[in-house]
């Protein structure tokens, strides 16, 4: 014990992951605007979270499954079939407060379907949720049946592309989910429990926590936000493609661990999974703007985080 | 036949037999003679990534290597790089193996010797190499193989795909070999079912398990190889969707997604469910959706018979002998 503690005061500053990804982002920025001069626009920023929104918004909830030792590969389905729900809504000429409800709906009964599996069968949350992926992406394919799903309305578009008070709605919609999450995670009882089952499950188990419950509980989470982020895609983009939310998942899940989550549960930063997200979406627009292609861009996330991977493991060793 | 697993692999066999009524009922091309030709014509590509996932698997850790399909991609445009670029097909081939050996280490490094979870490390190097193999060309595959290379994939002896005979086949049967009756496989076995308990009994469990990702490396490369014969190109995303296949075919197999428990012979039973599978609905004509779904659904209730499996199992280990 003493040894441990030794270690972590012989190091003089201990830089959180939020510095350090900050302190990236920045960098980031200006090696992009010495390189263009259309990157440090106003303009461009809002482009930038306009794409971000869908993401982020998903990031929440993933850093939620991810601290409760879970994972979620299935966004990306949750989210396709959200959409063409929707999206048929409104060819049938539903109204908004109809439509909207609906796809939430949706969202939350897919994701708690995907925790019901987790929680009863004791199925390992990679392989429930990769299975369920392909059924809801089949469910998709016949809900679409190849066809884009286009001209849908533009009443929800505010939420997305407006503005209040001189800042894009973008910021707001975000705003509002990361501190709804934070709320629940940091300051609700529901939270600890998730924290606890993520540190140690058997241990939450025998405390009393519902172990159960909560899972498909946070399940049924990420699949509610799948279901706002598809409704944000169709405020977007106002069409529904064949191939939407095909590499979501795993772009989330790059985000939140970017941002400092452990995969092995307990640990992981909501803001953290922001940065983490503004540091995708920045580097996607950024190489297209230096002229880049933008078929680079897997290789800088990819690349990122293994770099990430190496500092968090050699930091570790350091420590223990 | 009270062994659960050998009952696993009747019920894998059942489900098989299951398939194949389905294709006859679903189609009436599906019961001829040249459907078995061009069946197996799918088989090996996914049969060797499944056999290397196995492997992976079996070794505990949790291991899985979801890299597999983009090393295959990368491998399999090196090697048609180098021929175009004068290099001698069966050297480029050499190297393209060595290719795939080399990101399997880089996997290895990450998991076995930083102990990040492989989950994490392969998801991380997934992306780098598929990535890579798009940007490197742009996304344009590369082509102009000579005639010949084709008799690997697209030849037929005695009706079955030359591929099946010359390299699903004989790894199959090596690798059950190794796994059934040298020690490294009863030290995967090991490992995967105790780690503690077998770098105790001096097994070295993470050079065993690095040793484990070269090799998935490795076999990624002769896949590329394979598809190279096959589509006389190589397309940067040739292995796009190859992970989660793999991963499914494993699981379906019967091998435990935490190591310890599972067979060669589930996973080639597996690989013929879902290409019997894919082949009955294309000739019927079935929307793919289906087929989707079908994959999804055998997936998760395979692990969810799997842990019946496990239950009985721990039962009879901690039942006293005779």
């Amino acid at each position: 014990m003493a040894k441990g503690r030794a270690a972590v005061t012989s190091r003089p500053f201990r830089l959180g992951r939020e510095a350090l990804l900050l302190v990236a982002l920045i960098v980031l920025c200006t090696i992009f605007s010495l390189q263009s001069e259309f990157f440090l626009t106003e303009r461009n920023f809002t482009t930038i979270l306009r794409n971000s929104v869908d993401l982020a918004v998903i990031c929440a909830a993933m850093t939620i499954i991810i601290i409760l030792g879970g994972i979620d590969v299935s966004v990306g389905g949750v989210l396709a079939v959200s959409a063409v729900i929707i999206g048929r809504a409104y060819q049938m000429g539903m109204p908004d407060w109809v439509v909207v409800p609906m796809g939430l709906a949706t969202g939350a009964v897919l994701g708690a379907l995907n925790g019901v599996i987790i929680a009863r069968t004791r199925v390992p949350p990679i392989v429930a949720t990769l299975g369920t992926m392909y059924i809801y992406i089949a469910v998709l394919f016949l809900v679409i049946g190849g066809v884009w799903i286009s001209g849908l309305p533009n009443t929800l578009s505010f939420l997305v592309l407006g503005e209040f008070a001189g800042l894009p709605a973008g910021i707001y919609v975000i705003g509002v989910t990361y501190l709804f999450s934070w709320l629940l995670l940091r300051r609700t009882p529901w939270g600890q429990r998730v924290v606890a089952i993520g540190c140690d499950e058997l241990s939450a188990r025998l405390v009393g926590i519902p172990v159960e419950k909560t899972k498909i509980q946070a399940y049924a989470l990420i699949g509610l936000f799948a279901g706002v982020a598809a409704v944000l895609y169709v405020a977007r983009l106002r069409n529904v493609e064949v191939n939407i939310g095909t590499n979501i998942a795993l772009e989330a899940i790059a985000a939140t661990i970017l941002g400092g989550a452990n995969i092995r549960g307990g640990v992981g930063s909501l803001i953290g999974a922001l940065m983490g997200v503004l540091f995708i979406k920045m580097t996607q627009n950024g190489l297209v703007l230096i002229g880049v292609s933008s078929l680079w861009e897997t290789v800088v996330i990819g690349a990122l985080l293994i770099i990430v991977l190496v500092i968090d493991a050699l930091g570790e060793r350091r420590t223990r | 036949m009270k062994d659960p697993l050998t009952q696993r692999l009747w019920f894998l066999f059942g489900l098989l037999i299951a398939a194949g009524v389905a294709g006859t009922l679903l189609s009436e091309h599906f019961l001829k003679a040249s459907t078995v030709g061009f069946l197996l014509q799918y088989v090996p590509v996914l049969g060797v990534l499944g056999l290397a996932q196995t492997l992976i698997m079996l070794s505990g850790g949790p291991g899985i290597d979801l890299s597999i399909g983009a090393t295959m991609s990368l491998a399999g445009l090196a090697i048609a790089a180098l021929f175009t670029a004068g290099v001698p097909l069966v050297l480029a081939c050499v190297v393209g193996l060595a290719v795939g050996a080399a990101l399997g280490a880089v996997n290895a490094v990450l998991i076995c010797v930083l102990q990040v979870p492989s989950l994490m490390a392969t998801l991380a190097t997934f992306f780098a190499y598929s990535g890579l193999a798009l940007a490197l060309t742009g996304g344009s595959p590369i082509g102009g193989l000579p005639d010949w290379f084709a008799v690997l994939a697209q030849g037929r002896f005695l009706g079955i795909p030359v591929h099946m005979w010359v390299v699903f086949v004989p790894l199959a049967i090596v690798l059950h070999v190794m796994l059934a009756h040298t020690r490294v496989g009863s030290h995967i076995y090991a490992a995967g079912n105790d780690e503690r308990a077998a770098f105790l009994a001096g097994v070295k469990v993470w050079r065993l398990r690095f040793g484990l990702y070269v090799l998935s490396g490795v076999i990624a490369g002769i896949a590329a190889i394979m598809t190279l014969s096959w589509f006389q190109a190589a397309r940067p995303d040739a292995g796009d969707g190859m992970e989660l296949l793999s991963v499914t075919i494993a699981v379906l197999g019967g091998t435990h997604i935490f190591g310890g428990i599972g067979r060669i012979s589930g996973t080639v039973l597996a690989v013929l469910i879902v290409t019997t599978l894919q082949v009955a609905f294309q000739l019927a004509n079935i929307s793919q959706a289906w087929q989707l779904a079908a994959i999804g659904i055998l997936l998760i209730g395979s692990v969810v018979a799997d842990n019946a499996v496990g239950d009985r199992l721990r039962q009879r280990m901690a039942r006293p002998r005779g």
